[in-house]
């Protein structure tokens, strides 16, 4: 096999070589500068309720994902909340089964909202070491 | 007794020439070098297993050699010819890779570019030296450093080539540790080699995770649409992998998806390098080619890394130049390795993992462009 150059430019291979080198660049140098920017796009045009949250990356995710609810200072909220989750339990309900639901969905600090629902006497007692709601 | 003496006629020993013994000798040699060396043991074992098997000489109009129609190896083989394999490959490969150090570190994405200048320079040398424009282009591919985007490239274009090709790029993704050190020590000072590489990069938050395989899959298969049968489904199981909502698929692509496919896509295309089709002097060539593509791939990371310095404020380690290639992980473990030869403090593997990544993508881009090209 003899090296020829002039074989290079019968076959377009100048031009060939030229654009794609160039159209890799430039397409990974765009990607780059969108990956750069991707975070800043995302929070200006973010919308919390997309993405549930899964345990990775942020740790903020888990309490937004709720609608902004402060599940510490807002317990008739967090009440309504940890209300569905007991509709499976039935009543009166183990709050230890309770806890594990709400850190199944990753609820932001489940123990420390039992203990507040608790104080606020929204978790009430029901003998056993079971609780039920605390009925209106 | 002439019963007797036709049967040994047509025995793999009678049939036996030293091409066959050659290929059945590098076949030993790639299990060995799998296992006693542990080079890339999850490619290397099936194709050199793969050689021994295709390389036993049999009697043709059987049915049992893998160009033979209706074989077992035939239709194994289809995988590998339709560049169905190499898709699945991509798909679990997608699934395995965590792209937040990348998207953590942008920058580094334009090293991951530049490695794929050797393609360019390969594809030059090999048009000089005669092959035709599709040969070229799927010689060239090699400098990629990525096997089943050479395959798929090559299946495509010059599916004739593609046993030299496969088993050349399969080969120096495994010499890595032989090839890129000293194309790194000879490209760059001491000094260059000392530059520790910040740690405080942000945190890449879930959802950038997320939104990066779509805005991936967009930005490249609109690019290279030719690129969409090797992008497509790696962004799609790099998405699995990220949402978190289909963690049962993403595991399986991960898994079992990707390991039967590198089985299958391994033993075939070691079988496929049948003496009689195989020891050719356009092998040889291919061979030639593919060391001065990967040499060059490597050479052209370190390089554009250093032309980047002259920028940068902050300097980046130009060793992290030679992790463009798409050989994930073993030319950034090279390069982390590299780096600790001179300073053990110095961590550039997560850093390095950011050009591998890039570095996948950029070749299979490459390909697509290749492909595109040769559409006419």
């Amino acid at each position: 096999m003899v090296f020829d150059i002039a074989r290079i430019t019968a076959n377009n291979g100048w031009a060939m070589a030229v654009i794609g080198a160039v159209l890799v660049m430039l397409g990974l140098a765009t990607l780059s500068l969108i990956i750069a920017q991707l975070h800043k796009i995302i929070g200006f045009f973010e919308n919390k309720t997309i993405f549930p949250p899964t345990g990775k990356g942020e740790a903020a995710p888990a309490a937004a994902a709720d609608g902004d609810v402060d599940y510490l200072a807002d317990p008739e909220s967090s009440a309504k909340r940890y209300k569905v989750l007991t509709e499976k339990l039935g009543d009166p309900f183990d709050l230890t089964q309770l806890y594990q639901l709400a850190q199944r969905d990753q609820l932001p600090h489940p123990h420390l909202t039992l203990r507040t629902l608790r104080e606020a006497g929204l978790l009430v007692p029901a003998g056993e070491g079971t609780f039920s709601w605390k009925t209106a | 007794m002439e019963l007797a003496y036709d049967f040994l006629k047509n025995t793999g020993y009678a049939m036996a020439d030293w091409r066959y013994l050659m290929m059945i000798a590098i076949g030993i040699i790639f299990c060995y070098l799998s296992i006693a060396k542990k080079y890339e043991p999850l490619l290397l074992l099936p194709i050199g297993f793969g050689i021994i098997i295709g390389n036993i000489p049999f009697f043709k109009g059987f049915g049992l050699g893998i160009y033979e129609n209706n074989s077992v190896l035939h239709y194994l083989y289809f995988g590998v010819t339709t560049g169905l394999y190499p898709s699945i490959v991509f798909l679990g490969l997608g699934a395995m890779t965590d792209f937040s150090s990348m998207l953590a570190r942008p920058k580094l994405m334009l090293l991951g570019a530049s490695a794929q200048m050797g393609i360019y320079f390969t594809l030059l040398g090999a048009l000089a030296l005669g092959f035709a424009p599709k040969e070229a282009a799927s010689v060239a591919i090699i400098g990629g450093a990525d096997g089943p985007t050479s395959i798929f490239l090559t299946a495509k274009l010059a599916p004739h080539l593609i046993g030299p090709v496969a088993i050349a790029a399969y080969s120096y993704m495994a010499l890595i540790p032989l090839i890129q050190p000293p194309i790194m020590r000879l490209l760059t000072t001491k000094k260059e080699r000392l530059i520790r590489m910040p740690d405080t990069e942000r945190k890449v938050s879930r959802k950038e995770l997320v939104f990066f395989p779509i805005v991936g899959v967009l930005l490249c298969c609109f690019l290279a649409p030719a690129s969409i049968p090797l992008l497509g489904p790696f962004f799609f199981g790099n998405l699995m992998k990220v949402s978190g909502v289909v963690d049962r698929l993403a595991k399986t692509a991960s898994n079992a998806v990707i390991d039967t496919a590198t089985i299958f896509l391994g033993f075939t295309v070691g079988a496929s390098t049948q003496a009689d089709v195989f020891i050719t002097p356009k092998a040889l060539t291919i061979f030639f080619l593919g060391s001065v593509a990967f040499s060059i791939a490597t050479a052209s990371g370190v390089i554009f890394a250093k032309i980047m310095n002259l920028f940068l404020k902050e300097k980046i380690n130009p060793l992290l130049g030679a992790a463009g290639v798409s050989a994930v992980p073993g030319s950034a473990r090279e390069v982390h390795m590299t780096a600790q030869k001179e300073d053990p403090g110095n961590y550039l593997l997560m850093h390095a993992m950011a050009c591998n990544a890039s570095g996948v993508i950029g070749s299979a881009i490459c390909a697509g462009i290749l492909w595109s090209f040769m559409m006419k």
